[in-house]
């Protein structure tokens, strides 16, 4: 398997755990494993053979954006970091969904929230609690009113 | 497991009105953090400011709704006319502030964007039907207050509502609709180094558009306030005052209106 079918194979399983998540309905556990676990799990393996198998072989490391940008001079390890984004990415999705269903968030407002960390990660984030801050305060107010 | 189940603990839907002030303020965050960051301007005010303030004029506009909906009855709040018109708004909402900041991202206009077929298909029909969904949503929601005969609003504060709501609508369809007919906001050239107003960035050089639409939008917040204080000051008055400064208001966004119209900034320097 060349680095590029397994970036695009890792891009596909990512696609499902998105694809569920964001349009499938919620109501058999089983389902919700897809994004919330297999996916994860799946992209976390692949994940950590490729950084433990090239993180010493960059000469890069974590200390200033130089070295990070010798780490991902490796295309082995630009790979790693891709499959980093795309596990931890789906794994806040699916963490986010759980908590904006709680506290009974429309699954059409999910929608664009969801499709914004299936993009941009933390933007998603910011999108979901602002959120779910302004609903948690304001609907004690709105139920006694 | 707790905080990842997806299947279990099927919370009561929370209030439309009350989740897009919160995914609006979702956005003003974002927006912000980006105009933070990008040093980019477009016609001389950062890329970002156009998502900020229609973030922040979102925060204020479901905000407002939603505090109407807490006193109207739950026959009408629930009812298929309210929830319907919020799942449109919301819809626009997400469109309108989509195409923005996606614009802002690649430092165009969003508005007034004819270059190519998709831009003008985007401001022309998407962002036209959006806007259009929005004012006619405010409109509703003025008509279902005057409808409500349960709901929890005092005289002044009730026709506050009725007439606020409306002309939000009206004005909005009259100084908008004939925006959205000129190549920009602005009537006449400003200087490359032209002097703007602070926050909003409106034009003190030449006639400005947006002023109008200022005030016209913000109808709908204006009047009931009165109606409030009109309903404790002058209690058996408060629906005359409130028809007062009703017809002022009109006069007053009609006049900075025919100002920007006539190429005069709202204030000169």
């Amino acid at each position: 398997m060349t680095l590029e079918q397994v970036f695009s194979a890792s891009g596909t399983l990512a696609m499902i755990g998105w694809v569920v998540l964001i349009f499938a309905p919620r109501r058999w556990a089983w389902l919700n494993l897809v994004p919330q676990i297999v996916v994860p799990l799946a992209l976390s393996v692949l994940y950590a053979g490729f950084i433990l198998a090239y993180f010493a072989d960059s000469g890069g490391g974590y200390g200033s954006l130089a070295e990070v940008r010798q780490l991902f001079s490796l295309d082995e390890l630009l790979l790693a970091g891709w499959i980093h984004y795309l596990a931890f990415d789906l794994m806040v999705g699916g963490f986010l969904a759980g908590r904006m269903d709680r506290i009974g968030i429309q699954r059409i407002v999910q929608a664009p929230i969801l499709f914004a960390t299936f993009m941009f990660g933390p933007v998603g984030v910011l999108l979901a609690f602002g959120t779910e801050a302004v609903v948690r305060v304001a609907t004690p107010r709105f139920a006694k009113a | 497991m707790t905080s990842t189940d997806l299947s279990t603990a099927r919370a009561p839907s929370a209030r439309l009105s009350l989740v897009l002030t919160g995914l609006s303020v979702g956005i003003l965050v974002v927006s912000l953090a980006a105009n933070t960051v990008d040093p980019r301007l477009l016609d001389g005010a950062p890329v970002w400011a156009k998502p900020v303030k229609f973030a922040l004029s979102f925060v204020v506009l479901f905000a407002t709704v939603a505090w109407l909906e807490t006193r109207l009855s739950p026959r009408w709040r629930d009812g298929i006319v309210l929830t319907a018109t919020l799942a449109l708004m919301g819809t626009s909402l997400v469109a309108e502030m989509a195409y923005m900041m996606f614009q802002a991202a690649q430092g165009e206009p969003s508005h007034f964007n004819l270059s190519t077929p998709f831009h003008t298909f985007m401001y022309t029909v998407v962002m036209f039907v959006g806007a259009l969904v929005l004012v006619v949503g405010i409109g509703i929601f003025g008509v279902v207050a005057a409808c409500d005969r349960d709901a929890r609003l005092e005289p002044g504060l009730r026709l506050g509502v009725v007439l606020g709501f409306g002309l939000s609508l009206v004005l909005t369809v009259i100084v908008a609709g004939y925006m959205g007919g000129q190549a920009g906001h602005h009537v006449g050239t400003p200087s490359a180094d032209a002097g703007t107003l602070p926050l909003v960035g409106w034009s003190t050089e030449v006639g400005d558009l947006r002023p109008a639409h200022f005030l016209s939008l913000h109808a709908m917040q204006v009047l009931p306030l009165f109606g409030w204080l009109l309903d404790r000051r002058m209690p058996g008055h408060a629906r005359k005052g409130i028809v007062l400064i009703a017809v002022i208001y009109c006069v007053a966004t009609f006049a900075v209106f025919a100002g920007a119209v006539a190429g005069r900034p709202l204030i000169g320097m």
